[in-house]
């Protein structure tokens, strides 16, 4: 039904269901469902009418580039904050830095998004407004991320075109989805800084220093990149109206798309692919675990 | 209990943060409250019919907040919309609160397979983002406001489950719950008298923050046109039905969405200067997967997720008393 389209002639429907093989036994269903699943089969587009693993492919390259561009923006205005706000317990600092991360959490993406582009593409036209800026550049897809295909290329104007669009999505994003990172990181600070082992390493005598960056810092960050890694769902999530505002040719838009136009083929395709991506980045934060705090081990005897 | 609660406004009130959060929540539920009350009463002009001699106004004396491409006042949106995105926002995270104590109570308390169950379905829900997941049920079901409600209660749910059961566990190894145990008191009487006074704090000060994450993702779902009925208001909806007015006339656009922002934060800076009076410490683990489940000594299972005062003692399981007054979970 939902495959045919809302208004689909009977006929349709029958042609659909047996190119679906809707009509086999539940347990056919389900192997054929994970045949697809596994060989990267999502099935056409109905309106476009090309593959939608294809079209996945354009898109998820685009969105990881707006992703791990946030990512690194989060990561070090995320940690840097909060170990400032942490370190300067109580004073104006702190009140400032909280205030602020508090405040941009509250914000709503749309918002944030809608606010950044009348300011910074219209009022003060600093950035442009939307697009990867790629448009009008000849380049070979190597990754299909556009920034490390020209870097990689060496083709300098390319390259400046897409960091200047990347610039004012991706700090939206950033600032938008960051909220909890310095939160943790705050408190992980305040957890660490008093504790015995601090103390203990300053009667040793060590240099403040290095007190901080292997004693304090070090401790506070194994819980900051639990945190890290479940930003990524905020931030997949944020793609779908960013990029719908900046016009960014990613998964986010494409999944706008599939949504105001009842494309379930596509909008269950892209559910899946942004699953996969949290995984992906929860895997990768149980990899950077065990290297930030000893006691935890992979495996047996942890 | 007037002691209890007079030591807690005394706390509130000390803080900045919370003054400001109490002041702007108490306001906008207010507001939300009469708007049902009254029958829609209070806005002064009507939110739905359009007056197109007055379109595109600015904010005035008799338009606080301006009008839109039809000319109906904002002002008067505002307030129509507040019952349905406060309610709905409120009841998500309270059915995802009792259902996180009734689930992760029974989960932490008798441990063994309903456990597992219940945690490896968190672990699923986690691995979906959000507003992603609510987005496609949402999508799915239909627009209706009990099936957003239904939409978000669905990804709502998992924290609360592994923050209670977390705060079980830790609880039921206690001395004074084996000693109870062994007195024969009920698996109730240990919940109320034991269990449930150290759960409800952290349960608390996380849901008052996550009334504000709630009402985001509801206002972001209605800002895509999913899930909210046409003719309902809603400010997220309110906020994409003039978008394309943005360069033309910003306050339309602004304002609502401005409105949300000011509810989620007056949320969550109460949550926050509730978690500094009351002392609960930030779990990140329960937004984790099962992470950090290790084999320990004894081959018990360690607690998921770092909290150095609990994770490092291995977590040694109390004695089991003979299970004479529990029910068999």
């Amino acid at each position: 039904m939902l495959w045919a389209g809302p208004r689909a002639r009977p006929e349709t429907i029958k042609a659909v269901a047996a190119a679906y093989h809707l009509n086999d036994p539940l347990l056919n269903q389900l192997y054929y469902y994970f045949q697809s699943l596994l060989t990267g089969n999502f099935g056409v587009d109905p309106q476009t009418g090309r593959s939608i693993l294809s079209e996945i492919l354009f898109y998820a390259p685009n969105t990881l580039e707006l992703v791990l561009a946030s990512m690194v923006i989060i990561i070090l205005l995320g940690v840097g904050l909060g170990y400032i706000s942490g370190m300067r317990f109580g004073t104006k600092v702190d009140s400032v830095i909280r205030l602020f991360y508090l405040t941009t959490w509250s914000t709503p993406y749309y918002l944030g998004a809608l606010v950044s582009v009348l300011v910074f593409a219209s009022y003060i036209p600093i950035f442009p407004s939307g697009g990867n800026g790629a448009v009008g550049f000849t380049y070979n897809s190597i990754t299909g991320i556009f920034v490390l295909d020209t870097l990689l290329q060496a083709n300098w104007a390319a390259f400046e075109s897409g960091i200047y669009h990347l610039i004012l999505p991706a700090t939206t994003l950033a600032l938008l989805s960051f909220g909890i990172v310095p939160r943790i990181m705050r408190s992980s600070i305040l957890d660490t800084r008093w504790s015995t082992h601090v103390k203990a390493a300053r009667a040793r005598g060590l240099e403040e220093g290095d007190v901080r960056r292997k004693h304090i810092l070090r401790n506070a960050l194994i819980d900051t990149t639990t945190v890290i890694a479940t930003t990524f769902g905020w931030l997949f999530s944020g793609t779908i109206i960013v990029e719908q505002i900046f016009a960014w040719p990613g998964i986010g838009q494409f999944s706008y798309t599939a949504i105001v136009s009842d494309n379930y083929p596509v909008l269950v395709a892209c559910i899946f692919v942004f699953t996969v991506g949290v995984i992906v980045a929860n895997f990768i934060a149980d990899i950077i675990y065990p290297l930030l705090d000893p006691r935890i081990t992979l495996g047996e005897g942890g | 209990m007037s002691t209890e609660a007079s030591r807690l406004r005394k706390l509130l009130m000390s803080n900045p943060l919370s003054v400001f959060g109490l002041v702007t929540t108490a306001v906008f539920v207010i507001l939300a409250i009469l708007e049902v009350v009254s029958f829609g009463k209070i806005t002064p002009f009507s939110p739905y019919t359009p007056n197109f001699a007055q379109a595109n106004l600015g904010p005035s004396v008799s338009h606080f907040f301006g009008t839109d491409f039809e000319g109906r006042d904002i002002f008067s949106q505002v307030i129509a919309a507040l019952p349905i995105d406060m309610g709905i926002s409120v009841a998500v995270v309270v059915v995802s609160a009792l259902m996180g104590v009734v689930f992760g109570t029974l989960a932490g308390y008798f441990r063994g397979l309903f456990d597992e169950v219940i945690m490896r379905l968190t672990d699923m829900f986690l691995a979906f983002p959000q507003i992603i997941m609510s987005l496609a049920i949402a999508a799915t079901l239909g627009p209706s406001l009990l099936n957003v409600t239904i939409s978000l209660i669905v990804v709502w749910w998992p924290p609360y489950v592994r923050l209670v059961r977390g705060a079980v566990l830790a609880v039921a190894a206690e001395d004074y719950v084996s000693v109870s145990k062994a007195l024969n008191s009920s698996f109730l009487y240990i919940v109320r008298k034991d269990a449930l006074p150290n759960v409800l704090p952290s349960v608390l000060v996380y849901a008052t923050t996550d009334i504000g994450s709630a009402l985001l993702t509801l206002s972001t779902l209605g800002y895509l046109n999913v899930g909210i009925p046409a003719s309902m208001p809603e400010l997220g909806k309110m906020v994409s039905s003039v978008s394309y007015n943005l360069y033309l006339y910003p306050t339309q656009v602004i304002i609502p969405a401005l409105v949300v922002m000011l509810m989620v934060a007056g949320f969550s800076f109460l949550g926050e200067g509730l978690r500094e009076s009351l002392d609960v410490k930030l779990r990140p683990h329960i937004l984790m997967r099962g992470r950090g489940i290790g084999k320990v000594e004894g081959g018990q299972k360690r607690i998921p997720g770092p909290i150095p005062a609990l994770s490092n003692s291995a977590f040694p399981q109390a004695p089991r008393a003979p299970t004479l007054g529990e029910t068999p979970s």
